[in-house]
């Protein structure tokens, strides 16, 4: 056993989430998601693409579907088909690249699927997938010819990123793409605020399908989560004034 | 006019500039003063705090070919500060260019160390997170062979190592994934001590893990690895490329605050046109 | 059925990868490994369909001579002499030509490409900052200020300016940075908690398709 605690708060605040997700998802309760205006600015951005007649590129990121990075790819993977149906709406050309060979398939699918449901299965094209390679800066180069030679209209970027995050943003802002980008890896939020128009920070990635689905069970695992981060900060409260008065109690609590 | 044309200098001026600039030192290192950080000290001291005798680290390869300009230098430094001390050391890789960076290591070292008695550099193996935790869990039998192709039972260091605890510190040089999340919740409580030694961009990241106690020490960047070099008294490339980085950063700031004065009088001039 | 199956598949690896991090025993953890080890034969395998996708783009752009076709040729010719080269030297490490090729390929041609890469973005943080630096507004003169602490307490030749530029730089970096990073990390990791158990308990099925 790794520590009590830790498996104590993992059952505690699953079953939080879970909880909430079923009362949503059985409409006991309704929450409401506040506005998120970089998940509004997808559709302007594939609709200047449309106007221009100029694709629009996205990318899932870095992140594969094995490690930690996983929740903010499949987060990355709700949008993705909100994109293709916009896409597929606008007869307008998306072009998706892949670094993670594991995810890629899953997006070939996906694409191809939500093409097929939208009624437009001649959309999907065996390079609207692209998977460019798995090294990193390898990716980057390809991604950035891809701007160049195709001058994508629309840049939407989402999901785990790493260094290569700039050279995306700065690579569709020199192209003149309109930019949508998110990413739970703090580090590389602070490039995509800088080069991109618009910008969704930390856990707002984790918003998008419930956002642009309006799904209950989506909406509900996002009302999980603040419950556990209210929990979270009632904690941090509490440790806080327990170490004010030289207690350690919390502290040992949480090694056990 | 001018105004205009100093808030959208064209980006390929900026690029030269800056080109220019980070040349210049590069080829002639201007020496500029370096005073070292809380950071790169707590480090220091924590390798001196070290037994030759008893302590065993382990060095986490964990840096990509192209973040090497800002890794490798503080990998070098500390390797050289280890064998210095003649503390043994294991390294591991657990991105696919860390065994050849390693080897690049091994050969600064040169004959400061005796590859297979105070050194060996195991090898990479693929899994991300997953990997780190089998080689946590078993680190004497993961690797059958080390990179150079021996049997992991003919190498002398190798007879010491039963479990991760026989690792005394953990040093783990990164530039992404796999790296400190992962070794953070892989490593069992009680175990080894862990160190990083990070990327620049990553550093606001890991402090609030520095102050809470999980890094046991922390080098930041390139300007982590030139102090260290510093404090082992062998200033190297870390050192000298700090002239063209110390640079680049005045280069930047100087078009921000150009780009912002011209700014400030364009408003300025629209408000009294107005008036 | 069409989706039942893969749910059950999810299901049971996240349930043996989850309860052999909390729980130490030796069967469990013989499954972990197990799994693990057919984790990476399976992305083995996924490199190999992904390579094939590249081929096929590639091929084709070859074929009907589209624009930049000469760039497909040098990409399809590299990736082969990289695996021929690659697989030889690893399953022949006596051949010492073969390891010396191997490692000049890495050396001489993948160092200094990735390094380039890397490089670039120095120039791009360049004029990304130049132009998105702007006293637009009060929260942007923050910002702006911040940063220029911040770059200037990094540079030691700042430092030769104004000994007090590290000093404030290393404290809005340990202090006003660390506390908003807090509370944004413990926001992502809930966020991943929170969409991982979606995932694993079959509530969000989008990534298996849309077939029943």
């Amino acid at each position: 056993m790794t520590s009590y605690f830790v498996f104590g708060t993992f059952l505690v605040l699953g079953a939080i989430i879970i909880g909430v997700l079923m009362a949503t998802h059985s409409g006991k309760i309704a929450p409401k998601i506040r506005r998120i205006p970089a998940l509004d600015s997808i559709e302007e951005a594939v609709g200047r693409a449309t106007e221009m007649g100029r694709p629009v590129h996205y990318s899932p990121g870095y992140g594969e579907i094995t490690t930690s990075t996983a929740p903010q790819t499949f987060a990355s993977f709700d949008v993705l088909r909100y994109v293709v149906t916009l896409t597929a709406r606008y007869n307008t050309q998306l072009i998706v690249t892949c670094k993670s060979p594991q995810s890629f398939p899953i997006i070939q699918e996906l694409v191809r699927e939500t093409y097929l449901a939208a009624g437009k299965p001649d959309m999907f094209h065996e390079d609207t997938v692209r998977f460019i390679s798995e090294a990193q800066f390898a990716w980057a180069a390809g991604v950035l010819g891809i701007f160049n030679r195709e001058k994508v209209a629309a840049n939407i970027m989402l999901g785990y990123f790493m260094a290569e995050s700039l050279l995306f943003a700065e690579g569709g802002a020199q192209v003149g793409a309109i930019q949508v980008a998110g990413t739970g890896n703090l580090a590389q939020t602070a490039f995509f605020v800088a080069a991109c128009d618009y910008t969704l920070i930390g856990e707002e990635l984790y918003a998008g399908g419930a956002y642009l689905s309006n799904d209950p069970g989506k909406v509900g695992n996002l009302a999980g989560q603040d419950v556990v981060k209210f929990l979270t900060i009632a904690f941090i409260v509490l440790g806080t004034v327990l170490a004010t008065f030289e207690s350690n109690w919390l502290l040992e609590l949480t090694a056990k | 006019m001018w105004l205009e044309r100093l808030q959208n200098i064209d980006r390929r001026v900026i690029y030269t500039v800056l080109l220019i600039v980070l040349l210049g030192p590069m080829i002639k290192p201007i020496g500029i003063p370096l005073t070292i950080n809380k950071t790169t000290y707590q480090m220091y001291n924590l390798i001196e705090s070290l037994n030759p005798q008893s302590d065993i680290v382990m060095l986490a390869m964990d840096y990509s070919v192209a973040g090497a300009a800002d890794v490798h230098p503080q990998a070098v430094a500390v390797a050289k500060h280890l064998a210095n001390r003649g503390i043994k050391m294991v390294m591991v890789a657990f991105v696919p260019d860390g065994p050849m960076l390693a080897e690049r290591v091994l050969n600064i070292l040169g004959d400061r160390v005796t590859y297979g008695e105070d050194i060996v550099n195991l090898g990479y193996l693929s899994g991300g997170e997953s990997a780190v935790k089998k080689f946590i869990d078993e680190p004497a039998t993961t690797f059958p062979r080390d990179h150079r192709g021996n049997a992991i039972s003919s190498l002398p260091i190798m007879s010491n190592i039963k479990t991760i605890h026989d690792f005394s510190l953990i040093v783990d040089f990164q530039t992404g994934s796999p790296g400190y999340q992962d070794f953070l919740r892989q490593l069992p409580a009680g175990g080894p001590l862990y160190a990083a030694g990070i990327v620049t961009v990553s550093v606001p990241n890991v402090m609030p893990y520095l102050d809470s106690g999980q890094f046991a020490a922390l080098l930041p960047g390139l300007r982590g690895g030139a102090e260290y070099e510093v404090l082992i008294g062998e200033p190297g490339e870390g050192a000298a490329r700090m002239d063209a980085q110390s640079l680049g950063h005045m280069v930047i700031v100087t078009f921000i605050i150009v780009g912002n004065v011209a700014y400030f009088f364009s408003k300025r001039q629209e408000k009294s046109g107005r008036r | 059925m069409k989706r039942g199956v893969p749910l059950l598949i999810v299901f049971v690896v996240g349930f043996v990868m989850l309860t052999t991090y909390f729980i130490k025993n030796p069967t469990l953890g013989q499954a972990r490994t197990l799994l693990n080890n057919w984790g990476v034969i399976v992305t083995a395998f996924s490199v190999g369909l992904a390579s094939v996708n590249i081929l096929r783009i590639h091929s084709a752009r070859i074929a009907n001579r589209r624009s930049g076709w000469i760039n497909s040729v040098a990409l399809i010719l590299t990736m082969f002499i990289f695996i021929v080269v690659g697989i030889y030297s690893r399953h022949n490490p006596d051949n010492k030509a073969a390891a010396q090729l191997f490692s000049n390929l890495f050396d001489y041609a993948y160092s200094p490409f990735s390094a380039t890469m890397y490089a670039m973005i120095a120039f791009y943080v360049a004029s990304a900052s130049y132009r998105a630096f702007r006293m637009r507004s009060f929260e942007a003169t923050l910002l702006l200020t911040a940063a220029l602490l911040v770059m200037l307490g990094n540079a030691p030749i700042a430092e030769q300016i104004w000994d007090k530029f590290p000093v404030i730089g290393n404290w809005l970096l340990n202090v006003v940075n660390t506390t908003g990073q807090r509370g944004i990390a413990i926001g992502v990791a809930i966020g991943g908690f929170a969409t991982s158990l979606r995932i694993l308990l079959g509530f969000d099925r989008g990534h298996l398709g849309y077939g029943e």
